[in-house]
């Protein structure tokens, strides 16, 4: 008999488990960053609970950072020196986020019943929304008013300007992402990414942009930076947790199963598609993950009796949540698994090199090459 | 034929000593306010890339069309006027615009602070604090626009052949010591580095063609030319439009043949004789193919006089091995002269890259792997670079250290990975090792997996026991997630290379 807290692993559920890693593999390699924002509440729609699915993807993506910064290191994206001031505020921000969860749900525990783990499942999908939908939006909003602004439009610099005039000191300089920051600000991000890796699982999306906008870093840098700092903040998570006792090492193994093939699947796709498309395709998965999680928080509000909704709804909404959230996923899977085999296939076809008749002395000399 | 460029700072007296040194020498001056002045006329935004850069946005991939048209824009025009004649041009970036050609003479100009700072004073009339805060931003935005153009250090005074400081030396001073400078043999014109100076401007001209077409002009392209033979490589996304680049090209002058290659990225292969039935060239083939790579071709011309000059140096005998050190082609060398006879197995080389579409550029560097090092772009990216059997006449000890050495300094200075075609097989096929690998990873992955879900109960009661046992949990949730990353990446790796999937 598995311990309460731990869900009843079958075949079906297994399976489920894995295709989350994998389309979350899959999303991660081709966005750059992410892939929990899929996983973590994927998990908790098949009825994991919500502290354990963060637990277990936090422990999952200690191992496949450790394996990615490594390649990232080796392609001189990694700014360590950047990592380590974020990591001071981080592991603040993990460890605090923790302690939340564990309050939380023990709160949940005094309703009983239906209403355990409420709390903290509601508190994790509120901060959810409200963080993902914010950057989603923001996504899209920038690829409208770059497509607008034409060629000169890119990522606003306005928060780096800003940040620049203000003279906080002492300022850092950053060698490899060759910018110079504020300490403060570098502190202030790194526990919010923290913190937020801590609650939902999902640092990355805070961290990069973080890095991008605010810092100034070049995007290759951000990734592989953000990357690196997971590697420790992902120990910290999984140290913290596994001292909770909230890890479910059978869910982590399944996420590994799936999501380390998925990744390989998702970082071809960016060789083979625009860039803004990555960012559309990036802005419209985590919008529906959003409106997937939202649906579900009636259900949490209902369990914790805040609200007077009918208990019947609860699976109706749950159902939706779920259909939303694989909508999502296998929608965005699917349309770069799509775009990858088409390249596949393309590579297949055309083999040969174009030979091109410029002048009709060209075709002579090719001939005379190739003879 | 001679060129002069000359790198200054805002408030500095490059743009004096450019105009005295021109007089002086009788050559023509040319700023870089001309050349964007003529590059806007001609349609690109240089004072969006200006801006762009500068303010950090993030540069759109339309943007870094632009910047690439600016590139070449920059290259052709100084390439059109150096062929008519001297020129000493000045601006921040003119001791780059014109890679692995020897003749030019790159100037660092720089002037005192103080001196700079009170020029600003006077002319913008500025307090002392703004137009010392004025000079220094100006002097970080043309770094970080040196840095973004060509990822580069504009204060890299290896960059320069050398500086002048207007404190310790006048204007007048300035010119003739450059003027001398100029005179000495490293920087006159020879055959081989005119037809480098024609490579530069025929690949800038088809660059500039490609972007200005409407067919055309979105697509990413990387162009060399080699002596009439222009190689255009461009990105699987792109495939439609390029069809229209032949005819893009179709009427510009001096285009012998055209090889056009789709391709994700780029590997460069280093040797100094080829031969297209070598096993380790199938293996890079196979590499190339596996990754939709073009594989670009450097001819490493063993000259032991590079490593002479450099263990003791012997400037008398500078003006050989620098001949076509950076990338120059030399085709009256006896060393050349003798590889050509004996076909060195370039074309045939070319021919099997051809036939499989995997054709890069081909280049020819003369020297040792400083030489090689200075030669290769630092702002071009490869997937793999591959050094094959290179300094051929050195003994076998030797060839080996000298081999090994150059494999460390292409690492050191390129951010890809650098390999011996020895290790080719090894690395990047598949082959009994990975075969080995597969399935002692397949193995591990196996019991892992079966331990853990035939154990599932005992384990998860284990990882939430109170008490001392707690340690006990920690420290094995901690250890083994690394692990079982490691061991079940380890065989999606393998697997996924055994399908051809990287």
């Amino acid at each position: 008999m598995i311990t309460g807290q731990f869900i009843e692993l079958t075949w079906s559920i297994a399976g489920q488990v894995a295709l989350l890693g994998f389309i979350g593999g899959v999303l991660s390699g081709f966005i750059g960053s992410g892939g929990a924002f899929f996983m973590t509440p994927g998990m908790m729609n098949l009825g994991v609970l919500g502290p354990v699915a963060v637990a277990s993807n936090i422990t999952h993506k200690f191992g496949k950072a450790l394996i990615g910064s490594k390649k990232h290191g080796e392609l001189g994206n990694v700014d360590k020196k950047l990592s380590m001031f974020m990591l001071i505020t981080a592991a603040v921000g993990i460890r605090l986020a923790v302690w939340v969860m564990k309050a939380l749900t023990g709160s949940g525990d005094s309703h009983g019943g239906g209403g355990k783990s409420a709390g903290a499942d509601l508190y994790i999908s509120v901060v959810f929304v409200g963080i993902l939908a914010v950057v989603s939006i923001s996504m899209l909003k920038d690829i409208l008013s770059s497509r607008k602004g034409g060629e000169g439009a890119g990522p606003s610099t306005r928060i780096v300007d800003f940040l620049g005039r203000l003279k906080m000191y002492p300022k850092i300089y950053f060698p490899v992402a060759d910018v110079t920051v504020s300490l403060w600000v570098v502190l202030i991000c790194g526990l919010a990414t923290g913190y937020l890796a801590g609650t939902i699982g999902v640092g990355g999306f805070i961290g990069v942009p973080a890095m991008i906008y605010v810092f100034g870093v070049p995007a290759a840098v951000a990734a592989g930076s953000e990357l690196y700092l997971a590697v420790f903040m992902g120990a910290f998570g999984a140290l913290n947790y596994a001292w909770e006792g909230m890890v479910d090492i059978r869910l982590s193994l399944l996420l590994f199963a799936g999501s380390l093939i998925g990744v390989y699947v998702g970082a071809y796709g960016t060789k083979v598609v625009r860039e803004v498309f990555i960012r559309m395709v990036t802005a419209v998965i985590i919008l529906l993950c959003v409106v997937s999680r939202a649906i579900a928080i009636p259900v949490y509000l209902q369990k914790l009796g805040l609200i007077g909704m009918d208990p019947s709804w609860n699976p109706i909404l749950n159902s939706a949540s779920k259909g939303m959230l694989y909508v999502s996923g296998l929608s965005g899977g699917l349309l770069i698994l799509y775009f990858v085999i088409k390249a596949w296939l393309a590579r297949r076809r055309i083999q040969a090199s174009l030979f091109a008749q410029v002048p009709e002395n060209a075709r002579k000399g090719l001939a005379q090459t190739s003879a | 034929m001679q060129i002069i460029c000359i790198s200054r700072s805002s408030y500095g007296y490059g743009k004096e000593l450019a105009e005295k040194l021109a007089e002086k020498l009788g050559y023509r001056c040319l700023a870089r306010e001309d050349l964007t002045d003529r590059a806007t006329h001609a349609g690109i935004p240089v004072g969006k890339l200006e801006t762009a850069v500068l303010k950090r946005q993030a540069v759109s991939e339309s943007l870094a069309l632009e910047m690439d048209r600016f590139k070449a824009f920059m290259t052709a025009s100084l390439c059109e006027e150096a062929r008519s004649g001297g020129l000493v041009y000045h601006g921040r970036t003119g001791h780059l615009v014109l890679p692995g050609l020897t003749h030019v003479l790159r100037v660092r100009a720089i002037a005192d602070m103080e001196e700079r700072i009170r020029m600003a004073m006077r002319r913008m009339n500025l307090s002392r604090e703004k137009a010392k805060s004025y000079v220094e931003e100006v002097d970080e935005d043309r770094r970080r626009w040196t840095r973004f153009l060509y990822n580069v250090n504009w204060d890299d005074s290896s960059l320069y052949d050398i500086t002048v400081n207007s404190a310790h030396l006048s204007v007048e001073n300035s010119a003739t010591a450059i003027m001398h400078m100029a005179a000495l043999p490293e920087f006159q014109a020879t055959p081989a580095s005119r037809r480098v100076l024609e490579n530069l401007l025929l690949s800038a001209r088809c660059r500039l063609a490609i972007g200005k077409d409407e067919r055309t002009r979105d697509i990413k392209v990387s162009i060399s030319a080699q002596e009439g033979s222009v190689s255009v490589t461009y990105l699987p996304r792109d495939a439609r439009k390029a069809e229209a680049i032949p005819h893009v090209l179709e009427g510009l002058e001096g285009i012998r043949s055209l090889v056009m290659t789709l391709a994700t990225t780029s590997i460069l292969y280093v040797q100094e004789r080829f031969d297209p039935q070598a096993p380790s060239f199938g293996h890079l083939v196979e590499v190339a193919e596996k990754w939709n790579a073009a594989v670009e071709i450097v001819r490493l011309v063993d000259d032991p006089g590079a490593e002479a000059s450099t263990s003791e140096p012997d400037y008398a005998a500078l003006p050989i091995s620098r001949e076509g050190g950076d990338g120059g082609i030399l085709d009256d060398t006896p060393a050349l002269e003798d590889c050509e006879e004996k076909g060195c197995g370039v074309p045939e080389t070319l021919s099997r890259l051809i036939e499989v579409g995997r054709a890069g550029a081909v280049r020819t560097v003369v020297g040792g792997a400083q030489e090689l090092a200075a030669s290769l772009s630092r702002t071009e990216q490869y997937s793999l670079v591959v050094v094959g059997d290179v300094f051929m006449s050195r003994g076998a000890a030797v060839r080996k250290r000298m081999k090994r050495d150059l494999v460390s300094l292409l690492m050191d200075g390129l951010r890809s990975p650098v390999i011996g075609t020895e290790d080719l097989k090894q690395q990047y096929l598949f082959g009994a090792k990975q075969w080995v690998s597969l399935g002692l990873f397949g193995l591990a992955t196996a019991l892992i997996y079966y331990a853990v879900f035939t154990f599932q109960e005992p384990l998860m009661n284990f990882l939430v026991a109170p008490g001392s046992t707690r340690f006990a949990a920690t420290a094995f949730v901690c250890l083994f997630a690394p692990l079982a990353a490691y061991v079940i990446g380890g065989f999606a790796h393998n697997l996924l290379k055994l399908i051809k999937f990287e």
